[in-house]
């Protein structure tokens, strides 16, 4: 898990976008869209990362729909020592 | 032929440091902002073969003496020109993978 969230996270292009969605989704789970306005990032583009980091298992959704909140998974959680310090640089 | 696969070798190689290029502005990028070693080491394996395949454009393509000798059959046979355009195909393939990856 710890190569994957480095690997995703500073490997990558949008991999400092993905640290900043992380660290909102820890504050608070929210939907695309929110994360979005509070980023100040394209909700496409918002989207795309969601996908990788769920495609990873960093984030889960809570449901399939428009509105679905997404969220840290357990493994995320786990590891989240290596996130806090990619995240810590990112911003 | 000969010189098909000598041609070959030399567009890929432009290719293999174009595509290099790219990766290293990803990874340095991420590296300047991050200053994590992972995506440092990510920089200087595209920085070593930035090394390798701008040595080889510049031997292949512009150098008078060994961009003469690796178009001439009789000096390079066959079998070596094979070699040297599968290497090249061979990282072009890695490298266009993991740029697929790398620019997600």
């Amino acid at each position: 898990m710890e190569g994957v969230l480095w690997y995703v996270l500073t490997g990558t292009r949008g991999g400092s976008n993905r640290a900043r969605i992380l660290r909102a989704l820890d504050e608070r789970p929210r939907n695309a869209n929110k994360l979005a306005e509070a980023l100040d990032l394209d909700y496409k583009t918002v989207r795309h990362h969601l996908d990788v980091l769920k495609e990873n298992d960093i984030v889960r959704d809570t449901g399939d729909d428009y509105g679905a909140v997404y969220l840290p998974t357990d493994r995320a959680r786990q590891n989240w020592e290596t996130i806090e310090e990619i995240i810590r640089n990112a911003l | 032929m000969a010189s098909a696969l000598v041609d070959a070798v030399r567009l890929l190689t432009v290719l293999n440091l174009f595509v290099l290029l790219g990766l290293a502005a990803v990874w340095g990028r991420n590296w300047w902002e991050l200053r994590s070693k992972h995506a440092f080491g990510l920089l200087l394996f595209a920085v070593l073969l930035i090394g390798e395949n701008a040595l080889g454009a510049y031997l292949f393509l512009l150098d008078p003496t060994v961009s003469a000798w690796i178009g001439d059959p009789k000096l390079v046979p066959p079998p070596a020109q094979y070699a040297m355009a599968a290497f090249r195909a061979l990282e072009f393939v890695g490298l266009a993978f993991l740029s697929w990856v790398t620019y997600d």
